[in-house]
């Protein structure tokens, strides 16, 4: 279908369109002079320069050392936990990183804790310090042909001969991570010393190495695959009974792997150009049970204990740890931005 | 057609003239604007100073401007400057570059109140967190005298975890809860830095140590006999040493990080219950042990007076 209106019409609504196109684009600059007359600032100041001068669009920093990119790092580290209720743990390792950009790493973290790097706080040693008085006590009653008191037998669930036996902890762990750095810095130390630094932020998932008391079940002996650290002597009492001797057992343990996430932060300070100083907090929040107690399984909430020693009786802990470390940066050299 | 491009240049040249426009110079707006940074400031004269230096050597050059360098040499040729311009651009400049060209806060003479919450550290069987205050007066850049305070009382938690070891183990470890403690500090900042974020914008930050001596009020919680035994606040003598960041979002406002070591004798109840003297108060206090409470503090810092005057240029 063609256009049938006549030219003097078609050019009649072209005037229009025309003229009504003009006056909405009068209506709209003068509206635009209006808002752009509000808008306008009352006072200019020279700081205008900068965005209009030769530093426009500069970045922050020129020549930047780029201490990261395309660089491994290999970081020797010693790991201390923090906030630990019965050990207190040093992981040995390290960190193996590369950075394929200044702010952007990947790599993996590791750390193993030998038994000498197993300290004990000090309420293990209350703790056991009571056990061992208890223990006397029930050797005086088995000497004297009676049966232990009430007390010592409803700890035997939770207390073996030596509490320090007993105590969950973490072997090893081993993290691989992405790394972000997102700021980058120096610092002056009494205005003479200046030293480039950076803080990071890490996460990941992590493989956990856990040891902790072996899963049991009821009031029998630990021997027998319960839970109780009590024993029966060969002595009688007055009605004939066997005498138990409470906490003389010694509890099993097993080991287990925990996956976890892993998060954290860190510092590092670049001593020169290949070598680094770095701190590192980090936390690896996964269930475990500490003290080998049982403590939940029944009740409301499983709050209260069954007489059985299992996962039920693991309670979520962040296990947050604190690394120091000196890091080794391959190839020597950096690089410089622009 | 014409008149809308007319209007609409009309509105961009509106939009770009300020109603007033004054220079650098202007010492009064600059000491009223306190969000100025020092270094742009630098930066605007010296971005002055150069267009004026170019504008002269291109007069010079050209000698095109006889009330310039030309009507000097014309005046007195042995005033003439004889400069090779093209020689002297070409030239290495070494310029010294200072690591902190000038103290992005100066601290000197000016209050400091610090508001902050903080959690304890190294206390696995009660929080003690709760809400604090710092005052502090700078006497020089880097030292500082102040007090400051924590309100623990409401926030005492025994943890759940103590309850655990009682019912498992029969055992009762004593525990003690904080109501407030008041200490007298000196601070000093021997560590001042900044950091480039995602590469774009620097913050300022620095760190300090910090240490004192005050007072601690504390009591035990009675966990070993808890039927007859209820204990009054005492205070303790407590000193206390720490380590702290400030972060620096403008001249006067500052985030706040810091870690606290509070050292002071504390009493604890007694673990054993002696036949017959329950209520002998006498017999309701064992050892007395030194105790760290350790405590990570976060809060701000606002400096007063807002502003301040730079007494060199760099």
């Amino acid at each position: 279908m063609g256009d049938m209106t006549a030219p003097r019409e078609r050019q009649e609504k072209s005037g229009r369109r025309a003229r009504l196109g003009r006056g909405l684009g009068v209506f709209c600059a003068s509206a635009l002079v209006a808002v752009a007359t509000w808008l306008a600032p009352h006072i200019a100041q020279a700081q205008e320069i900068l965005l209009t001068g030769p530093l426009k669009g500069a970045g922050a920093v020129r020549d930047l050392r780029l201490y990261r990119k395309g660089r491994f790092e290999i970081a020797p580290a010693a790991t201390f936990t923090l906030l630990d209720e019965y050990l207190r743990q040093i992981l040995v390792g390290g960190r193996i990183t590369y950075n394929i950009t200044d702010f952007l790493a990947l790599g993996a973290w590791g750390g193993f804790s030998p038994e000498p790097l197993k300290l004990e706080a000090g309420l293990v040693e209350k703790i056991q310090a009571e056990n061992q008085r208890r223990g006397g006590i029930s050797a005086g009653r088995l000497a004297a042909g009676m049966q232990p008191r009430l007390q010592e037998r409803l700890t035997s669930l939770n207390l073996g001969n030596k509490f320090e036996k007993q105590l969950g902890s973490i072997n090893w762990i081993v993290a691989p991570q992405i790394t972000f750095v997102p700021f980058r810095g120096k610092i002056a130390l009494f205005s003479s010393i200046y030293i480039d630094s950076e803080l990071y932020f890490f996460g990941g998932p992590a493989i956990a190495g856990v040891t902790e008391r072996k899963d049991c079940d009821g009031p029998d002996s630990s021997t027998s695959g319960g839970c109780s650290s009590e024993a029966l002597s060969n002595a009688v009492d007055g009605e004939g009974a066997r005498i138990a001797v409470p906490n003389t057992e010694t509890f099993p343990m097993e080991s287990r792997i925990a996956i976890a996430p892993t998060f954290g932060l860190g510092f590092t300070f670049y001593v020169n150009r290949f070598n680094a100083l770095g701190f590192e907090w980090r936390a690896v929040p996964f269930s475990r049970n500490t003290g080998g107690f049982d403590n939940h399984g029944t009740g409301p909430d499983n709050d209260f204990p069954d007489q059985k020693v299992n996962a039920d009786d693991r309670d979520l802990k962040l296990n947050q740890m604190l690394s120091v470390s000196w890091n080794f940066y391959l190839p020597l050299d950096y690089q410089l931005s622009e | 057609m014409k008149k809308i491009g007319v209007a609409f240049l009309v509105a961009a040249a509106v939009c770009s003239t300020p109603l007033i426009a004054f220079a650098q110079d202007d010492e009064e707006t600059e000491e009223s604007e306190d969000s100025e940074e020092a270094g742009d400031e630098e930066d605007a004269e010296d971005g002055e100073a150069e267009e004026e230096d170019a504008e002269g050597a291109d007069k010079a050059e050209g000698g095109e401007d006889d009330s310039g360098l030309g009507s000097i040499c014309e005046i007195d040729p042995d005033a003439c400057p004889k400069i090779d311009f093209d020689k002297e651009a070409a030239r290495d400049i070494r310029e010294q570059v200072f690591a902190v060209q000038q103290l992005f806060v100066l601290r000197r003479w000016r209050f400091e109140v610090q508001p902050y919450w903080q959690v304890p550290l190294n206390d696995q069987f009660v929080g003690h967190s709760g809400p604090g205050l710092a005052l502090n007066f700078w006497i020089t850049n880097v030292l500082a005298a102040g007090v400051s305070g924590n309100y623990y009382e409401p926030f005492n938690s025994d943890s759940e975890f103590n309850f655990q070891t009682r019912r498992a183990a029969r055992v009762s470890v004593p525990l003690t809860e904080y109501r407030w403690n008041a200490n007298l500090n000196f601070t000093y900042t021997p560590v001042i830095g900044k950091f480039s974020g995602f590469g774009d914008f620097i913050f300022q930050y620095d760190a300090y140590v910090v240490g004192g001596v005050g007072v601690i009020s504390t009591r035990p919680i009675p966990v070993i006999d808890p039927d007859n035994r209820g204990f009054n606040w005492e205070t303790n003598i407590a000193f206390n040493a720490g380590l702290g960041l400030h972060i620096f979002f403008n001249r006067w406002l500052a985030a706040t990080l810091e870690v606290r070591d509070y050292v002071f004798n504390d009493k604890l109840e007694n673990t054993e219950i002696p036949d017959g003297q329950e209520q002998n108060t006498s017999t309701w206090f064992g050892e007395t042990q030194l105790t760290n409470n350790v405590q990570a503090q976060m809060g701000i810092a606002i400096f007063f007076p807002f502003s301040f005057e730079y007494r060199l240029p760099k």
